[in-house]
Parts: C-alpha cells; structure tokens; sequence
C-alpha cells in the first residue's frame, strides 16, 4: 500500500511483523508457543520466523524467555504525526487494553485504568480519544445480524438465499483471518464478513467522523492502540481503504503505549480519570467482554437472542462459553419470533488457533453441528494478545 | 600403603576412569557450551553448526551425568569417604587457607598438614559436586521441558547454568594450572590421569595426615 504508513503490503509479507533478534538463545521455546510452526530452528541454533506461515500473533514475543523477539514499531510514524501541527491525529483504544495497562505502572493485573489511560493519551498529544468499544458494539450488530441471517438461509425462510453458509465464525481476530486464509482458503465463505472493531472504527474515523468533525481524511491519522501485534498487519491490509485512505493508519501496542507515556515523564499514576471523547464514544457492556475468549460469542449471542425473540435477556449470562478451556461448546435456545419456533443454536469456542483445525475440517466435511463459532488466536483472548505488557511468573 | 618403587597408591583405577569420563565430557560441554549460546561460529562449525553442537553437549551432558552415577553406585564407600573429607573443615584446613598452601609468594606461614586432600582441592571438590548438581538440575529441564515450562523459568535455568558453568570453567582451569602445570604440584597430574601412583617423599609432605595414616596401617 502506498498510501498509510509506509509499511507496504509487500515488505509486511516478506519481513512480516515479528522478527527474532540477534538476541536470540537459542532455547527452541517458541517452537513450541507458535499456533503455526512458522518458527524454524533447533535447539542451539538462531531461530527464524518464515513470514509466509507467521499469522503476527506475537504469542512467541511474548514468551520468549530472554525478550529476543520483537515486532515492527510504528511509534516512530505515531510521534511524527502528534508533531505535524496539519495532521488531525485521533486514537482508540481496544477494551484489553484498559485493563493490561496498568501492570507497566506497577498496578495489580486486571486494574481498569480507562480514565487515566484516556488522560494520558490526551496528553500525547491526540488530537481527539475515542474508544474502540463503540466499534465492538458495530461489530457485533454486524456479526449477530448475519448470523440471524444465515440461519434463516437454513431453515429456509425466504428472502435469504443470498447470505452465507452456517456455521459461521467470527472475523474479530486478524491472527485467526490469517490462518483462514493461509490454511484453510474453503472456510472462507462461513467467516463473517464483518470487519473487526479496529477496522470498523478507522472507517468510521475517516467517514462519519472526519465529515463530523470537518477534517479531510487525508488531513486524518488514525491511530489505534491494541493488546494485539497482528493488528499491524490487519491494518495495512490493502482493502481496509473505506474513505480511500487507509482506515488505521498506525498501531500500536499496550507495551508501546506505556513506552510512550513513560517517555514523555507523564506521571500515569497520578493523572485524573477522564473521559473518551463523546461522538462516537458511547459503548455498552457486550464490547467490553470482547477481549476475552467466548466475550464475543456471548456478546453475539445476547445480540441474536434479542433480535430473533424479541425479548431482552435482562442479566442472563452464557458463561458456559467463557472459560479457558481450548474448545467449549453449548446449546441456547433461541425462541425465534418471525418463525414461530425456538431454535437450538449450538455454539463453539475456540481459544488457540493451533486447537481449531479439527474444528475447521469437522466443518468442511458436513460433521459439524455448531451454528456459530468464535476463533480467538491468544489463549484466553485478546487479554493475553502479544502487545501486552510482558509477565515474567516463574509458575 | 602401597608402595612401588617409593611411591603410595593416591586415585584407584575406577577413580582415575571416572575422572577421565568427567573431564572429556566436561571439556566437550564447555566447549560446544560456549560454541552454541555465544554463536561462535568456529566452535559450532568443528561439531556441524549450532544445533550439532547442542546435540553434542546434551549427550556428551549425559555421560557427564552418567559416569559419575555409575561411580557412585560402584564405590559407594569410596565416595562417602571422599565426600567426608572435603566437608571436614579442621584448623589445619583453616591455615592451609590463610597461607594458601603458600602458592601466593607473598602470603607466608607455615602451611599446617593437610588430608588426602589439602582445603584447596576440598574447595574444588565442593564446588565440583554442587556446581555439577545445579547445572544437572538446570540443564535437563532446559533440554527436555523447554517446551512446557514458564518462559521465566527457562530464563533462570539458563542463567543459573550459565553462571555455574563459567565458574566451574574457571575452577577446572585453575585446577589443571596447579595439577599439571604448577612446579610444585604437578607431580598430581600422573597420578590422576596416569597410574594412580605419587612419589610417597612429596605424599608425605603434602598430604602429611593422609600419609601418617597409611603408614600406621602398615605398622
């Protein structure tokens, strides 16, 4: 891609976004954490990561026991934008990352540091601080609707012969997206067409936003920062170009982020709560279950109920699809209004992209009784994405 | 005692073997040890690239572990007594230390009488069986967890063996200088690595309380 940040499609796919550095031990360790085994080498020998294979999900970055590998920064770009006083520069921020940040300031795991994250970016610089969560909320109206969608495909109902085949998977996770692609290119059809938060945010960034605010999209960067390394690369995908220019210009991770805060001698423990700036910054709690294994399935899933029944779920909550366990599975009956029946909507959840290809070939081969699937790359979610901060637990 | 044209028997048969064992596996691990994790290129090339050069020091790690076990197990009396002496610390030990063995020109006294093995080589001993025991520790997860333990871990066997490995390096340098080299002692060097045997006039000198008991044996 030409336009964006200067890292092209092709230098992406030829470098790829995590590289082993000079560093490297040796120790064969991340041999065994890579979903895809596009990490050669032996034991005593310097590894390297075969780009083509590598689905940029960082999971080896982040458990390398000697931190040799890295991923490719756009921190630089981000800096010069907040310096160019003709760049209108707005950021958002993946639910993950609230509650990751913390933890580089020496705050407990888990401390949701929203406000201070939001005053913190103002203090970069940003020109405006939005939040992804809204995009999330777009998402899953997205993903439910087709799922309805596709399930009346299925049970024949008239006026959807058009829509996809059944089951479908979620397409929030670019890691997963690359898998697909590199691995399984026949399961595309039944991946949801919807584009992930990140995406759907810098569309409307440069769209809705941009017209909004009275800013010219070229005039526009979008930064975004995420838990996630393979967002880099999601985001210089060449269709990801909604006002013509490229949706996310930069990303960045929670570690980068706490780099830059820490660089700039912001006193993050201090700063004051704010808030995200408010165009497009309302959300509701099914965005913010996204960044962990079955958040998006359930969020799907209350999202299918209420529309397909007509009724709201009050506090009902699917935990049986959250969890840690690699594959998980349920049943929800859905009461469907239009058809005067209840539905048993059966679901999967997938943590772990090395876990899913059963999945997939169940799915191919007609064997696959699910209706709907979530694919998360990092076990547990975007929580343990390969941006966040580094833990070093001996257990 | 045993004597052969004036000398005393000081390492068995199976001692000295069991040293031999040691010591080639030792220098093969230290070697391919710092070919792999610095990325010598020459180091790794003489045994076919890094990951060779891995293989070797794993399995040339095995016999390291191996030959000594089978030692043990073999001469168990022999090893309890040997594990007695170097964690017998007395006051001539203690004032071999102060002169040290007056190796040091300028450190002069009178050097006590010392055991079969004077405090110096009970240092070594020591550090030998303890640094043998935490790299066999650190290194078998290295080679055979690497896969399912944490990466913290990880990071801390290889500092521990590392670290351990440079020492112990620098010991059994230290210790060849003063066997095999040293004008004093080098007469140890056939012992150990050849015969067994030592001229019983330099025994008598300096392992003195080792020598005394011998001869009271015989008399």
């Amino acid at each position: 891609m030409e336009e964006g940040n200067g890292l092209s499609t092709a230098t992406l796919a030829n470098t790829g976004i995590i590289q082993v550095t000079k560093k490297c031990k040796s120790c064969d360790h991340c041999t065994s954490i890579c979903p895809t085994g596009a990490i050669h080498g032996k034991l005593g020998q310097k590894h390297h990561i075969d780009p083509k294979l590598c689905i940029n999900c960082g999971q080896c970055l982040i458990n390398c026991p000697f931190g040799a590998i890295t991923d490719t920064s756009m921190v630089k770009e981000v800096k010069k934008a907040l310096a160019d006083p003709s760049k209108y520069v707005v950021v958002q921020e993946a639910p993950a990352v609230r509650v990751a940040l913390g933890e580089e300031f020496g705050m407990d795991p888990g401390t949701n540091v929203k406000g201070k994250m939001y005053a913190s970016l103002r203090k970069l610089g940003f020109d405006k601080v939005y939040d992804t969560e809204f995009a999330a909320d777009l998402t899953i109206m997205e993903e439910g609707t087709e799922l309805i969608h596709r399930v009346f495909k299925a049970v024949g109902a008239p006026g959807y012969e058009s829509s996809g085949p059944l089951p479908q998977f979620t397409s929030c996770c670019p890691a997963w997206i690359k898998y697909a692609e590199d691995h399984y290119p026949a399961i595309l059809p039944n991946l949801s067409s919807a584009k992930s938060p990140q995406q759907m945010f810098g569309a409307v960034a440069k769209t809705y936003v941009a017209e909004k605010l009275g800013v010219k999209p070229a005039d526009m960067v979008s930064v975004s920062v995420m838990p996630c390394t393979a967002k880099k690369y999601e985001c210089n995908r060449p269709e990801m170009i909604a006002s013509g220019y490229q949706d996310v210009d930069y990303v960045i991770t929670t570690r980068e982020l706490a780099d830059m805060i820490k660089e700039k001698g912001i006193d993050f423990n201090s700063l004051p709560n704010e808030e995200a700036d408010r165009l497009v910054g309302a959300s509701t709690g099914a965005a913010t279950i996204f960044g962990v294994t079955g958040g998006v399935m359930e969020a799907a899933l209350r999202t299918a109920y209420e529309l397909l029944s007509g009724q709201s779920l009050g506090k009902v909550e699917f935990k049986s699809v959250r969890g840690q366990k690699p594959i998980r599975e349920a049943t929800v009956e859905i009461p469907i209004k239009d058809l005067g029946t209840t539905l048993p909507v059966k679901v999967c959840v997938v943590t772990g992209t090395k876990y899913v290809g059963r999945v997939i070939e169940d799915v191919l081969a007609g064997r696959s009784s699910y209706h709907f699937i979530e694919v998360m790359n990092c076990p547990g979610g975007c929580i343990n994405g390969g941006g966040q901060p580094i833990r070093r637990d001996m257990y | 005692m045993s004597e052969v044209r004036g000398k005393v028997l000081k390492h068995g048969e199976q001692t000295r073997t069991m040293h031999w064992v040691h010591l080639v596996a030792f220098i093969i691990l230290a070697l391919t040890g710092i070919g792999f994790y610095f990325n010598i290129g020459f180091i790794n090339n003489m045994f076919g690239g890094g990951a060779n050069a891995s293989m070797v020091h794993r399995w040339a790690g095995v016999v390291f572990v191996v030959g000594p076990a089978l030692y043990i197990l073999l001469n168990f009396e022999r090893f309890a007594r040997f594990v007695d002496t170097i964690t017998t610390i007395t006051k001539d030990d203690i004032g071999w230390l102060k002169t040290m063995g007056g190796y040091i020109p300028f450190l002069k006294g009178e050097v006590p009488p010392q055991d079969k093995y004077n405090a110096g080589q009970k240092m070594l001993g020591l550090i030998i069986i303890i640094g043998c025991l935490l790299l066999i520790l650190t290194g078998f997860p290295m080679w055979l967890w690497r896969a399912v333990v944490p990466p913290a871990f990880l990071a801390f066997c290889y500092s521990v063996h590392f670290w351990v490995a440079a020492i112990l390096i620098l010991a059994v340098c230290g210790h060849f200088f003063l066997a095999a080299i040293h004008p004093k002692s080098r007469v140890e060097f056939a012992s150990m690595m050849i015969d067994g045997y030592i001229d019983a006039e330099i025994s008598a000198h300096h392992n003195e309380k080792w020598f005394n008991t011998l001869e009271e044996v015989k008399e």
